[in-house]
Protein backbone atom coordinates (compact mmCIF):
# COMPACT_ATOMS: atom_id res chain seq x y z
CA UNK A 1 0.00 0.00 0.00
CA UNK A 2 1.23 3.50 -0.80
CA UNK A 3 1.84 5.95 2.03
CA UNK A 4 2.46 9.58 1.05
CA UNK A 5 4.91 11.27 3.42
CA UNK A 6 4.54 15.05 3.24
CA UNK A 7 7.22 17.21 4.84
CA UNK A 8 9.41 20.01 3.50
CA UNK A 9 12.41 18.44 5.30
CA UNK A 10 14.18 15.80 3.21
CA UNK A 11 15.76 14.27 6.33
CA UNK A 12 12.40 13.98 8.07
CA UNK A 13 10.79 12.45 5.00
CA UNK A 14 13.55 9.85 4.74
CA UNK A 15 13.22 8.99 8.44
CA UNK A 16 9.46 8.55 8.12
CA UNK A 17 9.67 6.66 4.80
CA UNK A 18 12.16 4.26 6.42
CA UNK A 19 9.59 3.48 9.10
CA UNK A 20 6.80 3.13 6.55
CA UNK A 21 8.85 0.73 4.43
CA UNK A 22 9.96 -1.27 7.46
CA UNK A 23 6.26 -2.03 7.93
CA UNK A 24 6.00 -3.35 4.38
CA UNK A 25 4.38 -0.34 2.71
CA UNK A 26 5.63 1.84 -0.15
CA UNK A 27 6.67 5.33 0.93
CA UNK A 28 6.19 8.24 -1.48
CA UNK A 29 7.79 11.63 -0.89
CA UNK A 30 5.78 14.86 -1.08
CA UNK A 31 7.63 18.10 -0.36
CA UNK A 32 4.62 20.30 0.37
CA UNK A 33 0.84 20.53 0.29
CA UNK A 34 0.61 21.17 -3.43
CA UNK A 35 2.86 18.21 -4.14
CA UNK A 36 0.63 16.04 -1.95
CA UNK A 37 -2.54 17.01 -3.80
CA UNK A 38 -0.87 16.36 -7.17
CA UNK A 39 0.22 12.90 -6.00
CA UNK A 40 -3.28 12.15 -4.74
CA UNK A 41 -4.67 13.05 -8.16
CA UNK A 42 -2.30 10.48 -9.61
CA UNK A 43 -2.47 7.68 -7.01
CA UNK A 44 -5.62 8.21 -4.93
CA UNK A 45 -6.86 4.66 -5.46
CA UNK A 46 -3.59 3.17 -4.27
CA UNK A 47 -2.94 5.41 -1.26
CA UNK A 48 -3.73 3.92 2.12
CA UNK A 49 -2.42 6.72 4.33
CA UNK A 50 -1.10 10.29 4.24
CA UNK A 51 1.42 11.45 6.82
CA UNK A 52 1.38 15.23 6.89
CA UNK A 53 3.51 17.97 8.40
CA UNK A 54 1.91 21.30 9.39
CA UNK A 55 4.35 24.13 8.70
CA UNK A 56 5.46 24.00 5.07
CA UNK A 57 6.11 26.63 2.43
CA UNK A 58 3.04 27.40 0.33
CA UNK A 59 0.03 25.29 1.28
CA UNK A 60 0.19 24.41 4.99
CA UNK A 61 -0.61 20.96 6.28
CA UNK A 62 -4.00 21.94 7.64
CA UNK A 63 -4.89 23.74 4.40
CA UNK A 64 -3.96 20.60 2.46
CA UNK A 65 -5.97 18.52 4.93
CA UNK A 66 -9.07 20.66 4.33
CA UNK A 67 -8.56 20.34 0.57
CA UNK A 68 -8.43 16.55 0.94
CA UNK A 69 -11.60 16.53 3.02
CA UNK A 70 -13.30 18.69 0.40
CA UNK A 71 -12.53 16.22 -2.41
CA UNK A 72 -14.79 13.18 -2.65
CA UNK A 73 -12.01 11.12 -4.26
CA UNK A 74 -9.62 11.72 -1.37
CA UNK A 75 -11.89 12.09 1.63
CA UNK A 76 -11.73 8.45 2.67
CA UNK A 77 -7.91 8.37 2.80
CA UNK A 78 -6.79 8.64 6.42
CA UNK A 79 -4.52 11.60 7.14
CA UNK A 80 -2.22 11.55 10.14
CA UNK A 81 -0.42 14.73 11.21
CA UNK A 82 3.27 14.51 12.12
CA UNK A 83 4.35 17.96 13.24
CA UNK A 84 6.28 20.17 15.66
CA UNK A 85 2.95 21.85 16.51
CA UNK A 86 2.09 20.23 19.81
CA UNK A 87 -0.30 22.67 21.49
CA UNK A 88 -3.74 21.27 22.30
CA UNK A 89 -5.47 24.02 20.33
CA UNK A 90 -3.47 23.08 17.21
CA UNK A 91 -4.13 19.37 17.66
CA UNK A 92 -7.84 20.09 18.07
CA UNK A 93 -7.78 22.20 14.90
CA UNK A 94 -6.21 19.36 12.92
CA UNK A 95 -8.58 16.74 14.28
CA UNK A 96 -11.61 18.94 13.53
CA UNK A 97 -10.25 19.47 10.02
CA UNK A 98 -10.35 15.72 9.54
CA UNK A 99 -7.01 14.30 10.72
CA UNK A 100 -7.31 10.78 12.06
CA UNK A 101 -4.48 11.25 14.50
CA UNK A 102 -1.55 13.38 15.54
CA UNK A 103 2.08 12.67 16.43
CA UNK A 104 4.26 15.50 17.73
CA UNK A 105 7.92 15.82 16.78
CA UNK A 106 10.33 14.67 18.09
CA UNK A 107 9.39 11.01 17.97
CA UNK A 108 11.17 7.70 17.89
CA UNK A 109 10.74 5.38 14.91
CA UNK A 110 9.05 2.93 17.27
CA UNK A 111 6.43 5.54 18.27
CA UNK A 112 5.69 6.32 14.62
CA UNK A 113 5.50 2.64 13.69
CA UNK A 114 3.03 2.02 16.51
CA UNK A 115 0.80 4.87 15.28
CA UNK A 116 0.86 3.58 11.70
CA UNK A 117 0.01 0.06 12.83
CA UNK A 118 -2.92 1.45 14.84
CA UNK A 119 -4.30 3.18 11.74
CA UNK A 120 -4.07 0.08 9.60
CA UNK A 121 -5.50 -2.01 12.41
CA UNK B 1 42.53 33.55 39.35
CA UNK B 2 42.36 33.88 35.54
CA UNK B 3 44.27 31.38 33.45
CA UNK B 4 45.92 32.74 30.34
CA UNK B 5 47.51 30.72 27.57
CA UNK B 6 50.41 32.37 25.75
CA UNK B 7 50.73 30.76 22.34
CA UNK B 8 54.06 31.12 20.50
CA UNK B 9 54.81 34.19 22.60
CA UNK B 10 58.36 35.40 22.98
CA UNK B 11 59.89 36.79 26.19
CA UNK B 12 58.87 40.35 25.34
CA UNK B 13 55.14 39.50 25.12
CA UNK B 14 55.34 37.24 28.16
CA UNK B 15 56.93 40.03 30.15
CA UNK B 16 54.34 42.52 28.90
CA UNK B 17 51.41 40.31 29.95
CA UNK B 18 52.84 39.61 33.38
CA UNK B 19 53.56 43.29 33.90
CA UNK B 20 50.13 44.44 32.75
CA UNK B 21 48.03 41.91 34.61
CA UNK B 22 50.22 41.25 37.64
CA UNK B 23 49.41 38.61 40.19
CA UNK B 24 45.81 38.12 39.22
CA UNK B 25 46.67 35.66 36.50
CA UNK B 26 48.23 32.24 36.00
CA UNK B 27 50.17 32.15 32.76
CA UNK B 28 50.95 29.06 30.72
CA UNK B 29 53.36 29.23 27.81
CA UNK B 30 52.88 26.87 24.92
CA UNK B 31 53.75 26.48 21.29
CA UNK B 32 50.79 26.38 18.92
CA UNK B 33 48.90 23.08 19.01
CA UNK B 34 45.71 22.91 16.96
CA UNK B 35 44.52 19.81 18.77
CA UNK B 36 44.71 21.27 22.24
CA UNK B 37 41.41 22.12 23.91
CA UNK B 38 41.34 25.62 25.35
CA UNK B 39 38.26 25.36 27.54
CA UNK B 40 40.22 25.68 30.77
CA UNK B 41 41.60 29.12 29.85
CA UNK B 42 40.07 32.57 30.36
CA UNK B 43 42.13 34.11 27.56
CA UNK B 44 44.47 33.08 24.77
CA UNK B 45 47.25 35.37 23.53
CA UNK B 46 48.95 34.59 20.23
CA UNK B 47 52.04 36.42 18.99
CA UNK B 48 52.12 37.06 15.24
CA UNK B 49 55.90 37.27 15.03
CA UNK B 50 57.11 36.69 11.51
CA UNK B 51 54.41 34.26 10.55
CA UNK B 52 52.97 34.56 7.06
CA UNK B 53 49.42 35.95 6.94
CA UNK B 54 47.88 32.67 5.77
CA UNK B 55 49.62 30.68 8.52
CA UNK B 56 48.54 33.21 11.13
CA UNK B 57 44.98 33.20 9.80
CA UNK B 58 44.80 29.40 10.09
CA UNK B 59 46.26 29.47 13.60
CA UNK B 60 43.68 32.01 14.76
CA UNK B 61 40.94 29.93 13.16
CA UNK B 62 42.22 26.73 14.81
CA UNK B 63 42.44 28.43 18.19
CA UNK B 64 38.88 29.71 17.85
CA UNK B 65 37.63 26.20 17.02
CA UNK B 66 39.59 24.78 19.96
CA UNK B 67 37.59 27.11 22.22
CA UNK B 68 34.53 24.93 21.50
CA UNK B 69 32.14 27.88 21.43
CA UNK B 70 33.31 29.06 24.87
CA UNK B 71 33.55 32.78 25.52
CA UNK B 72 37.36 32.89 25.43
CA UNK B 73 38.93 36.05 24.02
CA UNK B 74 41.78 35.47 21.57
CA UNK B 75 44.24 38.36 21.59
CA UNK B 76 46.64 38.68 18.67
CA UNK B 77 49.88 40.59 19.34
CA UNK B 78 51.40 42.11 16.22
CA UNK B 79 54.44 44.29 15.68
CA UNK B 80 53.52 47.88 15.01
CA UNK B 81 55.41 47.71 11.73
CA UNK B 82 53.12 44.88 10.63
CA UNK B 83 50.75 46.57 8.19
CA UNK B 84 48.76 43.49 7.34
CA UNK B 85 45.02 44.19 7.57
CA UNK B 86 43.39 43.07 10.79
CA UNK B 87 39.99 42.30 9.33
CA UNK B 88 40.83 38.77 8.23
CA UNK B 89 42.10 37.81 11.70
CA UNK B 90 38.96 39.18 13.30
CA UNK B 91 36.87 37.14 10.89
CA UNK B 92 38.99 34.07 11.69
CA UNK B 93 38.12 34.45 15.34
CA UNK B 94 40.49 36.94 16.95
CA UNK B 95 38.80 39.11 19.52
CA UNK B 96 41.32 41.95 19.71
CA UNK B 97 44.55 42.90 17.99
CA UNK B 98 47.24 44.72 19.95
CA UNK B 99 50.88 45.54 19.43
CA UNK B 100 53.87 45.70 21.73
CA UNK B 101 54.10 49.39 21.02
CA UNK B 102 50.56 50.25 22.11
CA UNK B 103 50.29 52.33 25.30
CA UNK B 104 50.61 49.96 28.29
CA UNK B 105 47.76 51.50 30.24
CA UNK B 106 45.38 51.09 27.33
CA UNK B 107 46.50 47.48 26.84
CA UNK B 108 45.97 46.72 30.51
CA UNK B 109 42.44 48.13 30.45
CA UNK B 110 41.60 46.21 27.30
CA UNK B 111 42.94 42.90 28.63
CA UNK B 112 41.36 43.38 32.05
CA UNK B 113 38.09 44.20 30.37
CA UNK B 114 38.10 40.85 28.60
CA UNK B 115 38.66 39.09 31.93
CA UNK B 116 35.57 40.59 33.56
CA UNK B 117 33.23 37.67 34.26
CA UNK B 118 30.13 37.46 32.11
CA UNK B 119 26.92 38.44 33.88
CA UNK B 120 24.66 35.85 35.48
CA UNK B 121 21.26 35.20 33.90
CA UNK B 122 18.20 36.83 35.41
CA UNK B 123 15.53 34.59 36.91
CA UNK B 124 13.07 35.38 34.12
CA UNK B 125 15.75 34.57 31.54
CA UNK B 126 16.43 31.18 33.12
CA UNK B 127 12.72 30.44 32.94
CA UNK B 128 12.77 30.26 29.16
CA UNK B 129 16.40 29.23 28.76
CA UNK B 130 15.85 26.15 30.92
CA UNK B 131 13.01 25.16 28.59
CA UNK B 132 15.28 25.44 25.56
CA UNK B 133 18.00 23.44 27.32
CA UNK B 134 15.59 20.65 28.15
CA UNK B 135 14.09 20.71 24.65
CA UNK B 136 17.51 20.45 23.04
CA UNK B 137 18.44 17.44 25.13
CA UNK B 138 15.05 15.82 24.53
CA UNK B 139 15.12 16.29 20.75
CA UNK B 140 18.63 14.88 20.37
CA UNK B 141 17.90 11.97 22.68
CA UNK B 142 14.64 11.10 20.92
CA UNK B 143 15.62 11.64 17.29
CA UNK B 144 19.31 10.71 17.37
CA UNK B 145 19.70 8.67 20.58
CA UNK B 146 22.45 11.09 21.61
CA UNK B 147 23.10 12.55 25.04
CA UNK B 148 23.80 16.28 25.04
CA UNK B 149 25.32 17.58 28.23
CA UNK B 150 24.53 21.19 29.00
CA UNK B 151 27.76 22.84 30.16
CA UNK B 152 27.48 26.59 30.47
CA UNK B 153 25.74 29.78 29.52
CA UNK B 154 27.05 33.22 28.69
CA UNK B 155 25.71 36.32 27.05
CA UNK B 156 27.34 37.04 23.70
CA UNK B 157 28.26 40.52 22.59
CA UNK B 158 29.27 39.37 19.14
CA UNK B 159 27.09 38.45 16.16
CA UNK B 160 29.75 36.13 14.78
CA UNK B 161 29.48 32.40 15.29
CA UNK B 162 32.54 30.23 14.83
CA UNK B 163 30.95 26.95 13.98
CA UNK B 164 30.48 25.49 10.52
CA UNK B 165 26.71 25.35 10.14
CA UNK B 166 23.78 27.06 11.86
CA UNK B 167 20.06 26.41 11.78
CA UNK B 168 18.10 29.57 12.44
CA UNK B 169 14.45 30.05 13.27
CA UNK B 170 12.53 33.23 13.85
CA UNK B 171 10.20 33.51 16.83
CA UNK B 172 7.28 35.93 16.88
CA UNK B 173 4.12 36.50 18.85
CA UNK B 174 3.87 37.46 22.54
CA UNK B 175 7.65 37.29 22.48
CA UNK B 176 9.96 37.75 19.54
CA UNK B 177 13.49 36.77 18.76
CA UNK B 178 15.58 34.04 17.22
CA UNK B 179 16.88 30.61 18.10
CA UNK B 180 20.02 29.30 16.45
CA UNK B 181 21.77 25.96 16.72
CA UNK B 182 25.39 25.83 15.57
CA UNK B 183 27.51 22.76 14.96
CA UNK B 184 30.96 21.88 13.82
CA UNK B 185 30.69 19.96 10.58
CA UNK B 186 31.74 16.53 11.88
CA UNK B 187 29.30 16.62 14.76
CA UNK B 188 26.48 17.79 12.47
CA UNK B 189 27.19 14.85 10.18
CA UNK B 190 27.19 12.48 13.13
CA UNK B 191 23.88 13.79 14.46
CA UNK B 192 22.13 13.55 11.09
CA UNK B 193 23.51 10.06 10.47
CA UNK B 194 22.18 8.97 13.87
CA UNK B 195 18.78 10.52 13.13
CA UNK B 196 18.59 8.65 9.85
CA UNK B 197 20.07 5.45 11.29
CA UNK B 198 22.75 5.25 8.60
CA UNK B 199 26.55 5.41 8.62
CA UNK B 200 28.34 8.78 8.37
CA UNK B 201 29.52 8.16 4.80
CA UNK B 202 25.92 8.12 3.58
CA UNK B 203 25.35 11.69 4.77
CA UNK B 204 26.04 14.44 2.25
CA UNK B 205 26.01 18.21 2.60
CA UNK B 206 22.39 18.46 1.47
CA UNK B 207 21.20 16.17 4.23
CA UNK B 208 23.29 17.97 6.86
CA UNK B 209 21.93 21.31 5.69
CA UNK B 210 18.35 20.05 5.80
CA UNK B 211 18.75 18.15 9.06
CA UNK B 212 20.19 21.08 10.99
CA UNK B 213 17.23 23.18 9.95
CA UNK B 214 14.85 20.48 11.09
CA UNK B 215 16.64 20.19 14.44
CA UNK B 216 16.17 23.87 15.34
CA UNK B 217 12.58 23.56 14.13
CA UNK B 218 11.93 20.68 16.54
CA UNK B 219 13.80 22.27 19.47
CA UNK B 220 11.86 25.51 19.12
CA UNK B 221 8.58 23.71 18.48
CA UNK B 222 8.99 21.52 21.56
CA UNK B 223 9.91 24.56 23.67
CA UNK B 224 6.92 26.54 22.44
CA UNK B 225 4.40 24.30 24.17
CA UNK B 226 5.81 25.24 27.60
CA UNK B 227 5.08 28.91 27.02
CA UNK B 228 1.33 28.72 26.38
CA UNK B 229 -0.36 31.50 28.29
CA UNK B 230 2.98 33.02 29.29
CA UNK B 231 4.73 36.21 28.17
CA UNK B 232 7.31 34.18 26.23
CA UNK B 233 4.85 32.41 23.91
CA UNK B 234 5.79 32.54 20.24
CA UNK B 235 5.06 31.15 16.80
CA UNK B 236 7.77 29.77 14.54
CA UNK B 237 9.00 30.84 11.16
CA UNK B 238 10.33 28.31 8.68
CA UNK B 239 13.95 27.52 9.49
CA UNK B 240 16.89 28.67 7.42
CA UNK B 241 20.43 27.32 7.41
CA UNK B 242 23.74 29.11 6.89
CA UNK B 243 27.18 27.59 6.49
CA UNK B 244 30.71 28.86 6.82
CA UNK B 245 32.90 29.76 9.77
CA UNK B 246 32.49 33.22 11.22
CA UNK B 247 29.02 33.68 9.75
CA UNK B 248 27.07 36.46 11.41
CA UNK B 249 23.51 36.26 12.54
CA UNK B 250 21.39 39.30 13.22
CA UNK B 251 19.25 39.43 16.33
CA UNK B 252 16.54 41.84 17.48
CA UNK B 253 17.81 45.06 19.01
CA UNK B 254 17.83 45.59 22.76
CA UNK B 255 17.77 41.91 23.61
CA UNK B 256 20.29 39.64 25.22
CA UNK B 257 21.83 36.84 23.20
CA UNK B 258 22.22 33.82 25.44
CA UNK B 259 24.76 31.24 24.28
CA UNK B 260 24.06 27.79 25.67
CA UNK B 261 26.98 25.40 25.28
CA UNK B 262 26.51 21.65 25.13
CA UNK B 263 29.08 18.87 25.00
CA UNK B 264 28.29 15.78 22.99
CA UNK B 265 30.36 12.98 21.44
CA UNK B 266 33.68 14.57 22.49
CA UNK B 267 32.67 17.78 20.70
CA UNK B 268 30.47 20.77 21.42
CA UNK B 269 27.62 22.68 19.88
CA UNK B 270 25.91 25.93 20.77
CA UNK B 271 22.32 27.07 21.03
CA UNK B 272 21.77 30.82 20.81
CA UNK B 273 18.50 32.10 22.18
CA UNK B 274 17.50 35.70 21.83
CA UNK B 275 14.00 36.33 23.13
CA UNK B 276 12.23 39.37 24.45
CA UNK B 277 8.66 40.05 25.38
CA UNK B 278 6.81 42.80 23.59
CA UNK B 279 6.36 45.87 25.73
CA UNK B 280 2.73 46.87 25.90
CA UNK B 281 2.43 50.63 25.58
CA UNK B 282 -0.07 52.37 27.79
CA UNK B 283 -1.87 55.54 26.95
CA UNK B 284 -1.31 58.08 29.68
CA UNK B 285 -4.10 60.58 29.89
Amino acid sequence: MKVIVTDDSLVMRKIIVNVVESLGHEGIHATNGQDLLALLEQFADEVGLVLLDWNMPGLSGVEALKAIQGNSRFRAIPVFMVSTESEDVKIDEALKAGAKGYLSKPFTPEELAAKIKDIFG
Amino acid sequence: MSKILLNDCGPEVTQMVNKLLGEKIAVQNSSFDAAKSLQQFNMVILEAGNKKPEELFQQVKSLRYACNFRNIPIILIKNQSDNRPNHSYIMAGATEILSLQDPPLACRQILQGYLIPNRQPLEQEMEYLTTFINSTRHVLKTMASMEAEYKELYFANDFRIFGDISGIIGLSGEAEGTAVITFYWDLARKVISQMMRVTDDKINAELIHDGVGELINMISGFSKKSFIGKPYHFELSLPTVVMGSGHQIGHPEDSSIAMLIFDMERSSFALQVCLKTKVKKRMIS
